[in-house]
């Protein structure tokens, strides 16, 4: 077996390929963090002053918090005074089209097979770059506003849509929610912004791809999307970031809202860099992501494929608001070396006759520890409601943990809730069948942990499929999608 | 074709020995019947001629075409045409026959410079082979074992010996668990696919098997030895005074420790 | 740890001194040690993840004093509790205290102990293990036991030795003039390939307030079987908070069941300890609650080394405003392979007002094993309920007949047949609401 560890640890503990540093030019920021720097942060954005106000309450909110402990990792804290929490490119004043960027953050993005010229992209996917504390491009802007749909930074939103943004911004993740979100509240620099006017599906899928480069900087994007009656959107995000030795801390905050009959579907692919064999660098990754049904008929998906990151704390979670409103939580954890995630979803039930079904698989191989932490929850006024969960652990050599943590309430006689977990190992039998009908002994074990994930990836928006079966170094086509 | 010579052989990191110098000689052409009570070593004897990593051959040789396999992976021997049909097919979620088949088919091929089969001819040979164990084709696109039953498993296994065409093929207890019904499509499908140049080995506790699938060869094998081989005679003896008259017979006859 | 402000410890609810000692020095050693712990330990608070469902207000808005002070009423004929198998083999104690009169150990084999711990300090097994087996991190109600109990039941079985009949170790709780606590005892050591069965029982006479805080500790040597049954019986007004623990060496086998009845407010905190390979426990539970009442399971199975079988049935039936909380982990060791461990927590929640949570949880370090758990909530299911209509019941007899039979399970376990019958009556009883 041990042999069939190690042909498995080097197929996905594999290289990390995106582990290269891009030489930009930054503008000056001062480093840490109080209330000058937040003003000064502001003022470099040219925000208005209810966004300064926002950042400062939160600001005074992460002041008097402490940092949580509860989650099943250890990690270093952060120094937070010594973090920049600002970096940006220096840029050319006025950014009109894609030769005014960076010659070198577009090599970058090329590098990832991320191309930045329109006509260079996949065919119906529009793309909002984030470098560091910035957004460098969006793609099919124009495109888009054809159809109504909004798709910009977060920045730009602030000043062309602030009716919009006062409205829903800390609408569903409150700036107090909890200490990363607060911290997230005070000094977020950018992130994506899509509005789906009502009863309109997007035309294409939108992709935002977060690229952290400066190694002290710390990135705090934000994402809202906000889909108004009957309208649909499927948006992704990826994630990479340079090989440093020291942490690097990405707290984000997203917030979905779907209004009634609107359908929102949330694909992750986190492939952050996940420090070395001894632990050493890695970032943290401590997100919260909620959504909100809020009208009837709703629908919230979040799929996520997690590789990356050397501790994740991330619970995407639905809130059931609306009646016969629909939450799901698909998610593929994979850890390898001393990664620790602690990872999983919360679904609040209120209204009557919501659904919710979460299919989640840890893989944990190397030493690392990876935890499912969910929750759900059926209020008293929930009648009707249903939940379905579904929470398998693989194990694949000695020195790693797979652990489990379900909370579950219910609080009304019409209501049913079935959660069921396994955790087992990597099955010797199964290799042995694959292997006595010819398939070599790392293709076996491809195959089968392409099975045990299969339920969750076939989720993901077919253009992505190839970069999620990339990542888990598919050697098999057909066996999964 | 296959010639074992003095196998022992122990459970991976275990004294224990379970197979104490099995001999058997196997010619292309022929169908050979194991016969034997349980824990006799007889599904052993299977699986470390295919290769399972939970057991270790610790003396004696499985020579396969005149070359020693011992010391080869499954996956290596599978290359050179042994073919084991298990006794309790396993399940593997998420992977379909098709996809499976298709894999094994074509590193089969790979590995003795074989033409590989694209998908759409792929398609119309498994199509072919259907048949032979009368599936029908929904079967190709469910996941490998996966909450089939009993006897639905050991269709799939003669399925895709079907499929592989392998040269020798050992049958471990396939018989077992299927009703009258089903014994008489997998018999049927195995006398099929048997032929002059391949052969063919059953591993089986009783004899109902050998009313369908006629072999030419039958060995009673006890305590980790074939200790008695003859013709189908030998089975009608067995099926009437049962192993342990045998046993007392041939140790009267001093034919056993 | 740190000296904590005395109106936050266990203390802050108990009237009167816990100073006094027993006269056994082995029990004696222990009530120090417990003060110790309590003069220095938080109550507990929903902020500690361990009872961040359980509300114990029942605890924290009383008083509780002694026995001695509180005015204890006489009680009648308690024969009716007396077990038909184990009319010889039988501890009672009356509000902790062991009483002798009401006790019976004709039918207990001669070279097997059984009876009270205060009369057995000298006794090997229990200067060796009395005290040393429960260890709960944290805890305030453990330590109050060692603190405060007296008496206790002792049993002690030989190496080889069979012991027949059920040993019943029944506890009873009388009316008194003030609320007062109790904190029965139990040390069970069974040597090599011993094998017995042990039926404990908690039974209220009343309807009054009472807090019950038992701890029993099991020491199993190797090969020893032992069935252990727990009827929880207590007052609808009690508290009853529980502590039992099992340690297992290799090849002991270990099945505990644990029936809540009464009580309104009810935490157990099971707990089996594999310690040597190849063992096999079952930590099985049975709750039937209504009313306010409030009924807690955390338990933990933990697989210490490797080769071990575990099987968890938790069922609960939650009826009026009762509240079930289930919080089961299941723990294996690194190095621990080739665990199989199964745990399932099935709820039926049976009215609007009612309340369930549940948590299973599984922590593995270890790669070969096979883990899994379930935990459902749901209702009875409609088509069930219409095919029994179909055959001429009503639909409250149709909803009664289901919810006996969800539990019957856990009943057929108890191997003791008046206590299933006992347990059967207390079944139809909970579901036949007409006759309330």
């Amino acid at each position: 077996m041990s042999e069939e560890v190690k042909a498995l640890e080097s197929m996905i503990g594999e290289e990390y390929k995106y582990g290269f540093t891009t030489d930009v030019e930054y503008e000056d920021f001062p480093i840490g963090i109080n209330e000058d720097i937040i003003r000064e942060l502001s003022s470099r954005k040219n925000e208005p002053e209810w966004m300064l106000e926002f950042r400062l309450k939160s600001y005074h909110a992460w002041k008097e918090m402490e940092e949580p402990t509860w989650f099943n990792a250890t990690y270093k804290k952060p120094d937070y005074e010594n973090m920049l929490y600002y970096s940006a490119p220096k840029k050319k004043p006025q950014l009109d089209s894609m030769d005014d960027v960076d010659p070198n953050i577009r090599e970058t993005y090329e590098k990832l097979g991320i191309p930045l010229e329109e006509q260079k992209m996949l065919a119906g996917v529009a793309v909002d770059a984030v470098f560091d504390s910035v957004s460098v491009f969006t793609s099919f802007k124009e495109k888009l506003a054809e159809a109504g749909v909004i798709f910009c930074s977060i920045s730009e939103a602030v000043q062309d849509y602030p009716e919009l943004i006062k409205k829903y911004m800390g609408s569903v993740v409150p700036a107090r929610d909890n200490y990363f979100a607060a911290l997230n509240s005070a000094v977020f620099s950018d992130g994506s912004f899509c509005y789906i006017p009502k009863n309109t599906k997007c035309p294409m899928e939108l992709s935002t791809y977060f690229r952290i480069n400066n190694m002290n900087s710390g990135q705090f994007e934000r994402t809202l999307i906000i889909a108004e009656e009957g309208s649909q959107v499927s948006y992704l995000e990826g994630c990479t970031a340079p090989m440093y030795d020291e942490n690097q801390l990405h707290a984000a905050v997203v917030e979905l809202i779907a209004e009634k009959d609107a359908d929102i579907k949330y694909s992750t692919i986190q492939n952050w860099y996940s420090g070395d064999e001894e632990g050493k660098g890695g970032i943290y990754n401590f997100v919260t992501k909620r959504g909100i049904c809020k009208g009837e008929n709703s629908k919230i998906s979040w799929t996520q494929l997690e590789t990356g990151s050397a501790v994740t704390l991330k619970y995407p979670s639905v809130i059931l608001k609306g009646d016969n409103s629909i939450g799901e939580f698909y998610s593929v954890a994979v850890t390898t070396k001393k990664q620790q995630a602690d990872t999983g979803t919360k679904m609040i039930h209120l209204g009557k006759n919501t659904r919710s079904t979460i299919i989640s698989k840890g893989i944990s191989a190397g030493r690392s520890q990876n935890s499912y932490r969910g929750e759900v929850k059926i209020g008293k006024k929930a009648t009707g409601s249903k939940n379905y969960s579904v929470c398998d652990s693989m194990l694949i050599g000695q020195e790693c943990g797979a652990h489990t943590f379900p909370y579950i309430s219910s609080e009304n006689a019409s209501s049913s809730v079935e959660h069921e977990a396994t955790t087992s190992r990597v099955g010797e039998e199964q290799i042995f069948y694959l292997m006595q009908r010819g398939i070599s002994e790392q293709d076996a074990i491809s195959m089968i942990i392409n099975g045990f994930v299969k339920e969750v990836l076939k989720e993901l928006p077919l253009e992505f499929a190839v970069e999620a079966n990339k990542l888990l170094d598919v050697k098999l086509e057909g066996s999964v999608g | 074709m296959l010639e074992i010579k003095n196998l022992h052989a122990v459970v991976e990191g275990e004294d224990i020995e379970i197979l104490k110098g099995v001999n058997l000689k196997v010619n292309a052409g022929e169908i050979h019947a194991i016969m034997g009570p349980n824990g006799s070593g007889k599904s052993t004897l299977a699986k470390v001629v295919s290769g399972h990593p939970e057991y270790e051959a610790t003396e004696g040789q499985i020579l396969f075409n005149g070359e020693d396999i011992i010391e080869l992976d499954a996956d290596e021997r599978a290359h050179m045409g042994l073919f084991l049909a298990f006794q309790y097919p396993v399940e593997v979620p998420g992977i379909t026959n098709k996809t499976l088949l298709r894999e094994a088919y074509n590193t089969i091929a790979r590995a003795n410079e074989r033409e590989e089969l694209d998908p759409i001819e792929f398609e119309d040979y498994i199509e072919s082979k259907l048949e032979v164990i009368d599936m029908k084709d929904e079967f190709l696109e469910r996941s490998i074992n996966t909450g089939f039953s009993g006897g639905e498993k050991k269709k799939n296994e003669i399925f895709q010996m079907a499929v592989l065409n392998p040269v020798l093929s050992f049958l471990d207890e396939t018989d077992s668990g299927l009703d009258i019904d089903a014994l008489k499509i997998v018999s049927d499908g195995v006398n099929k696919i048997s032929n002059s140049e391949n052969a063919i080995v059953l591993i089986t506790h009783y004899q109902r098997l050998l009313n369908y699938i006629k072999p030419d060869h039958v060995h009673v094998m006890m305590d980790g030895k074939i200790i008695k081989s003859g013709g189908i005679e030998l089975a009608e003896e067995l099926e009437a005074n049962g192993y342990d008259q045998m046993q007392k017979e041939l140790v009267l006859n001093g034919e056993a420790q | 740890m740190s000296e904590v402000a005395v109106r936050d410890t266990m203390l802050s609810y108990i009237s009167g001194s816990i100073e006094s000692e027993s006269q056994t020095v082995a029990i004696r050693a222990i009530n120090e040690r417990g003060r110790d712990v309590l003069h220095n330990t938080s109550f507990p608070t929903r902020k500690h993840e361990e009872w961040r469902f359980t509300d114990l207000s029942l605890i924290s808005k009383n008083t509780f004093t002694s026995v001695e002070e509180a005015d204890v009423k006489d009680f009648g004929d308690i024969s009716s509790y007396y077990l038909p198998e184990a009319l010889e083999s039988r501890l009672v104690f009356v509000n902790g205290q062991f009483n002798a009169e009401l006790s019976s150990l004709e039918g207990i084999p001669g070279n097997v102990t059984v009876g009270n711990l205060s009369e057995y300090g000298d006794h090997n097994a229990v200067k060796e293990y009395l005290g040393t087996i429960t260890n709960y991190d944290d805890d305030v109600f453990a330590p109050f036991n060692d603190a405060t109990f007296m008496d206790g039941t002792f049993i002690y079985v030989p190496e080889e030795t069979v012991v027949e009949a059920p040993i019943h170790v029944l506890n009873i709780f009388t009316d008194a003039e003030k609320a007062f606590y109790a904190t029965p005892r139990l040390l069970f050591v069974g040597e090599m390939f011993s094998k017995s069965t042990i039926i404990e029982e908690h039974i209220g006479l009343s309807n009054n307030l009472y807090l019950n805080v038992p701890v029993t500790e099991f020491k199993l040597f190797t090969g020893a079987h032992v069935h252990h049954a727990r009827i929880q019986r207590d007052s609808k007004q009690a508290a009853h908070i529980s502590r039992p623990i099992a340690i297992l060496d290799k090849n002991a086998e270990y099945h505990s069941y644990t029936i809540c009845l009464g009580a309104k407010l009810f935490r157990n905190d099971p707990r089996v300890i594999q310690n040597a390979e190849e063992v096999d426990f079952t930590v099985d539970g049975l709750v039937l609650i209504d009313g306010e009442q409030i009924a807690d399971t955390h338990s933990i199975m933990d697989h210490r080394f490797a080769h071990g079988n575990s099987h968890q049935l938790h069922k609960v039936v939650v009826n009026d405003k009762a509240h079930s909380i289930f919080n089961g982990k299941i723990f294996v060791a690194k190095d621990a392979q080739k665990i199989d461990s199964f745990q399932e927590n099935r709820n039926l929640l049976i009215s609007d007002d009612g309340k369930v949570n549940t948590k299973p949880q599984l922590e593995i370090f270890a790669d070969d094993v096979r883990c899994s758990h379930g935990a459902t909530i749901g209702q009875l299911q409609d088509e069930e309920v219409f095919y029994l209509q179909s055959r001429g019941l009503t639909e409250q007899k149709s909803r009664e007949l289901l919810v006996y039979a969800f539990a019957l399970e856990s009943v057929e376990s108890m191997e003791v047949e008046s206590v299933e019958k006992m347990l059967l009556d207390e079944v139809i009883k909970y579901t036949n609401r007409d006759d309330k």
